[in-house]
């Protein structure tokens, strides 16, 4: 980075704004760098062996001239925009791509992105989409491959006690992150869902020792500055992922404050540690399958609708209580059915919990975002 | 004490001015490209009628889709809540409000005077005015006849495509065929009623049910709609006004929270004028 170093949400604030950049300057340096598609391929392997983990996100900025003539728009508009800006270029500096069948949009745009746009290292995850325990033994198998095929293209081994090291140094980025979202339990929070976007995001860019240094100071930034933050209704965000503050910002400024988002960029990938195994693999593929709650995964049900939804959405009545949550926002992006799926589940299991919700389905697209301002001042004038 | 509500709609811009008692002038007119410069105007015109100096106005609300271009309003309101309270204090009972406006249409629930849920449409002119403009255009008939003209048909045709493009050629095949004309336009608002009660179903329609905006000044598509509702439903003496006059009731109250000091600060510092923030030269319609 430039001469003098940023640091805390300023830091968070430029990784986010430039998020190629600090992968780029490592790959000068001579580190391996790999993008991976939503947040199921386990990192720890990456980081094991010293590989930097991209996430593959969209641009909700860029408009989609090329992805169209690839994919087709009944496909989800994320999925679309993260190949688009492929195609121009955004990830070029990637060594390895993982790909991984997360939804069916994630694993056809992995697939079309293997054949245009062409990188040293390609390997495409199979996850199963229930969590039964013969599911667990079929996806340690699908990591073991992933950890060989890595290991392969490296031409090192990955050691045990470098895995658990991996294991325990993001299990350390989990707690981290959970520490600074009890710091959006006061009302006001203190820090704003547009801020917290930046430092997930960042997070997201760098490798893990640089992400754990980062939320140490934007957690003791946080807590120590004056609150900056105004008091308004108390937001949960589910569903789909948000990427751009762009977005944050106009919910923020529509009379709402963001405490708490279950989306993939939220809490899904931080909310639980991986179990130290005796085979760590084993805990890896415990975590990834039966904790990072996306809907993309069909979990056990109980006997009947209600306790199907509170097996299911149990931790949500959790948030709501401990994040003193006034509504919901169900975020939408076109066309991603996992999440449209579920929509009049959430709907139901909030009602039930007192709390309104609002359902939009959206463009991803900022030029198209002002046209949401009315309703999501409309849905703070509701709960206010 | 007076108070003022804006509305400025994507087609027609409204003002109510009260006082405690009663209303004492509205005004509605066309918002045009250059509304971002005739807010003021629009004020001035509704002032003069109610003969109130603009300074012995204690509040104003701006709401509808412009209401970040008035720079004297003390707040702005979504056209949401205030069409809910400009209904509400016309109608006590009712409970939902269909709104058909130029741009896009909405539905409204109200509990004991308060908004409890709402649903729009504003991707998409289906179940708009502005679809109805469309239609008007051509099949050649005014957009203010084409409600009575449609009562008379005694054979609706069918108009299945709700795409307002579609639509467009469908009636134009339907004319092309010898369908007469009204019989076209009872399809159309036909069709135009079933997309905005499917819409507003969502949000479950319980009586009384208001219709209010442009859309609700077009007999045909309230009959239409009734009959998709299936029970009568109330139409204000001038639908359009609902949602000024709504921002009007809202600045009523608000005057209650607020002492006098803080009060005639703000009356100190508003100024009657246009918005300042864009560059007057590039931002002109032409």
């Amino acid at each position: 980075m430039s001469g003098a170093k940023s640091t805390g949400l300023a830091r968070a604030a430029e990784l986010y704004s430039v998020r190629g950049q600090r992968a780029r300057e490592l790959k000068q340096e001579g580190k391996k760098i790999f993008g991976y598609f939503c947040c199921y391929p386990p990192i720890e392997i990456m980081t094991a062996l010293d590989i930097v983990p991209v996430r593959i996100l969209g641009n909700m900025d860029e408009p989609i001239t090329i992805a169209d003539g690839y994919l087709p728009p009944v496909m989800c508009v994320f999925c679309r925009s993260a190949f688009d800006i492929g195609m121009k270029k955004s990830y070029d500096y990637f060594d390895g791509f993982v790909g991984a069948h997360a939804c069916d949009g994630a694993e056809r745009t992995a697939l079309i992105w293997t054949n245009y746009i062409k990188t040293p290292c390609n390997f495409h995850l199979d996850i199963p989409h229930t969590a039964h325990n013969s599911a667990v033994d079929f996806f340690k198998q699908q990591i073991a491959y992933f950890q060989q095929a890595v290991e392969k293209f490296i031409g090192q081994k990955i050691s045990p006690e470098a895995l658990k090291d991996a294991v325990a140094r993001h299990n350390r980025q989990r707690a981290l992150v959970r520490d600074l979202y009890d710091l959006r339990k006061p009302d006001p929070p203190l820090i704003s869902g547009s801020e917290m976007l930046q430092v997930l995001i960042a997070l997201m860019c760098i490798p893990v020792e640089e992400g754990n240094v980062l939320l140490e100071e934007v957690i003791q930034e946080v807590r120590e500055r004056p609150n900056v933050q105004a008091k308004k209704s108390r937001l949960l965000i589910w569903g789909s992922l948000i990427d751009n503050t762009a977005f944050t910002d106009l919910i923020e400024s529509s009379g709402l404050n963001i405490v708490v988002e279950d989306t993939a960029i939220g809490t899904r990938p931080f909310w639980h540690d991986i179990e130290e195994t005796q085979d760590p693999l084993d805990g890896i593929a415990e975590h990834y399958l039966k904790e990072v709650l996306c809907p993309r995964t069909f979990r056990d049900s109980g006997p009947s609708y209600q306790e199907d939804s509170e097996m299911r959405f149990g931790y949500l009545k959790e948030f709501a209580k401990y994040w003193k949550v006034d509504g919901v926002f169900a975020n939408i992006i076109r066309n991603c059915d996992v999440h449209g799926y579920e929509v009049p589940v959430i709907k139901d299991y909030f009602a039930g919990l007192g709390l309104p919700v609002l359902v939009i389905e959206q463009d991803y697209s900022t030029a198209a975002l002002e046209t949401l301002r009315t309703r999501f001042q409309a849905f703070a004038e509701t709960i206010g | 004490m007076f108070f003022a509500g804006l509305d400025i709609g994507s087609t027609i811009t409204k003002v109510v001015i009260k006082n405690e008692k009663k209303i004492c002038a509205t005004v509605i007119k066309p918002t045009g490209a250059e509304h971002r410069r005739l807010a003021h105007k629009v004020m001035e015109d509704a002032l003069s009628k109610a003969g109130v100096p603009f300074e012995d106005v204690d509040y104003i609300i701006a709401t509808g889709y412009g209401r970040i271009n008035v720079p004297f309003a003390d707040r702005q309101v979504t056209e949401i809540t205030c069409h809910m309270r400009g209904v509400n204090w016309l109608f006590p009972a009712v409970k939902t409000i269909i709104d058909i406006g130029g741009q896009d249409s909405k539905g409204i629930k109200v509990e004991n005077g308060k908004l409890v849920n709402f649903i729009m449409n504003d991707k998409c002119a289906a179940g708009t005015g502005r679809f109805l403009e469309i239609i008007a255009g051509v099949l050649g008939v005014k957009l203010e006849e084409i409600g009575e003209l449609s009562l008379k048909s005694t054979r609706p045709s069918d108009i299945s495509n709700m795409c307002t493009v579609f639509a467009e050629q469908e009636a134009l095949l339907r004319l092309s065929e010898g369908t007469p004309v009204e019989d076209i336009l009872a399809g159309i608002h036909k069709a135009n009623a079933s997309r905005i009660h499917s819409m507003v179903k969502k949000i479950k329609i319980e009586p009384e049910v208001a219709i209010t905006g442009g859309g609700a000044k077009n007999r045909g598509l309230c009959k239409a709609l009734e009959e998709k509702v299936g029970f009568p439903v109330v139409v204000p003496p001038e639908p359009l006004i609902t949602g000024a006059l709504g921002a009007a009731l809202i600045a009523g109250e608000q005057i209650a929270k607020i002492d006098k000091e803080e009060l005639q600060e703000r009356q100190k510092k508003r100024r009657l004028e246009a918005v300042t923030f864009f560059d007057d030269e590039s931002t002109k319609a032409r």
